[in-house]
């Protein structure tokens, strides 16, 4: 059964992500909602579905995008092994410590998809823009949604 | 513990695995197929963006009647206050008429055959990368079909048909960083290569250092480039860089004739090129 919320859940984030972008951008920019719950799956799920959770969010950010296809997976789903070790030492619960990781971690990621572009494609297609306001939408966008995947996972046993 | 942390490893390496394949065969015909079937399963604009009434055909009455009224009356209220405004928009709808008739005459006076699409959805995250639009290969619209947008009166060039659905398609714009076209520059008419550079605007190279390049000249399509038809404006040669570097050749900024931050309606030319000039892609459908 809570495969099922799960598949909901996705899609509710692609939904919510898309709506939000189509109708709530501020000169085209609005919080990575998709980055947000990776990292919230990151943070409440066990490794494995921690893992899996970034790697098919990222698999649907590269299909909302025309240049690398797997390279927000392939990003996502580092980033989810990063926080599944990084939260053994660390609390990562608190409203402070996910504004802190979903900042740092927002910019890894630009830079290592930016890697990625220039390993796989060329580069240059950073949005200047969006790399220096994207890490702090996405720093208070986290902390907002990690209660609602805290709540839906006591709920339903989603994650 | 250590179990745990097993799994993590071996969930990693898979997912790890999986994606940098992804990242490795990105035309191949297993990969495009994924990467449509999935995104015509999970991306909602292209939907419902224009039929919400979908999600409340299993409402009990009593409640759509609720939400009828309730929009009867907004509608009610809405068409008091556009009676207040009309003056006003009126204005704009003369503008917005006079832009579409302009639109309309152009097309007829194009050598191409083609459409007209309305741009329906654009992603923050690719802004200069691609948008989709409503038209599909149930309008005909085809693989490398050339994007053509109006702007002062004059047709210019906006991208590229990249991926095909029955009833949209995803638009690879020429200011992607993996978009280029083949150019040539008036008034010589030499030939030079225009790349994006996924920001708003494009740039120019291979342009030998002996030619005369001046700023504002029009650069236009080349019947050398297979994807564009030729004598379509690119743009316009903004700042000129003069031989960048050790590479014998100048460089220049170029400002697009389309601004894709307004661009609402495209006209999408049929190119009908030989199967075998398609690339490897078609070839290998055969």
């Amino acid at each position: 059964m809570s495969i099922i919320f799960e598949v909901v859940v996705y899609l509710a984030v692609g939904a919510g992500y898309w709506w939000w972008a189509q109708n709530l951008s501020f000169f085209g920019l609005v919080p990575n909602l998709i980055f947000a719950a990776a990292l919230c799956a990151a943070i409440l799920a066990g490794p494995v579905k921690g893992i899996a959770w970034g790697f098919f969010l990222g698999l649907y950010a590269d299909i909302l995008g025309s240049n690398l296809f797997g390279g927000n997976a392939l990003a996502y789903t580092i980033m989810a092994y990063a926080v599944y070790v990084v939260k053994r030492h660390f609390d990562m619960d608190s409203p402070f410590s996910q504004l802190v990781a979903a900042f740092s971690l927002s910019w890894v990621w630009l830079f290592f998809y930016q890697g990625l572009s220039i390993i796989f494609s060329r580069p240059g297609n950073l949005d200047l823009r969006v790399f220096l306001t994207e890490p702090f939408l996405n720093a208070f966008a986290v902390p907002v949604m990690f209660p609602v995947f805290y709540q839906l996972k006591r709920r339903f046993g989603v994650l | 513990m250590s179990r745990e942390k097993d799994a993590a490893n071996y969930a990693v390496v898979f997912f790890t695995a999986i994606s940098v394949l992804l990242l490795l065969f990105p035309v191949s015909k297993i990969a495009h197929t994924v990467r449509i079937a999935v995104s015509y399963s999970l991306y909602p604009s292209l939907h419902y963006g224009a039929r919400y009434t979908h999600y409340i055909r299993n409402v009990p009455d009593n409640f759509v009647r609720l939400l009828e009224t309730d929009q009867e009356n907004r509608a009610l209220k809405e068409k008091v206050r556009v009676l207040e405004v009309r003056l006003q928009s009126a204005a704009a709808l003369e503008a917005e008429n006079e832009r579409l008739a302009v639109g309309m005459r152009l097309s007829r006076a194009l050598p191409w055959a083609g459409s007209w699409a309305r741009v329906i959805n654009k992603t923050p995250a690719d802004w200069y990368g691609s948008f989709f639009i409503d038209k599909g290969s149930d309008h005909g619209i085809a693989v490398n079909d050339a994007v053509l947008g109006i702007e002062g009166g004059r047709a210019g060039v906006a991208g590229r048909i990249f991926e095909v659905y029955p009833k949209f398609s995803k638009v690879l714009l020429l200011t992607n960083s993996a978009a280029s076209a083949v150019c040539s520059l008036a008034p010589d008419g030499l030939e030079a290569l225009v790349e994006g550079k996924g920001t708003w605007m494009l740039k120019l190279n291979y342009v030998p250092e002996e030619a005369r390049l001046v700023e504002g000249a029009e650069v236009l399509t080349s019947p050398g480039g297979l994807l564009f038809p030729a004598g379509v404006l690119v743009g316009k040669v903004g700042k000129i860089y003069q031989r960048e570097s050790f590479m014998n050749f100048i460089t220049a900024d170029i400002i697009p004739a389309v601004n894709v931050n307004t661009i609402k309606e495209v006209f999408v030319v049929k190119r009908n090129l030989p199967e075998e000039l398609l690339g490897a892609r078609q070839v290998e459908k055969k």
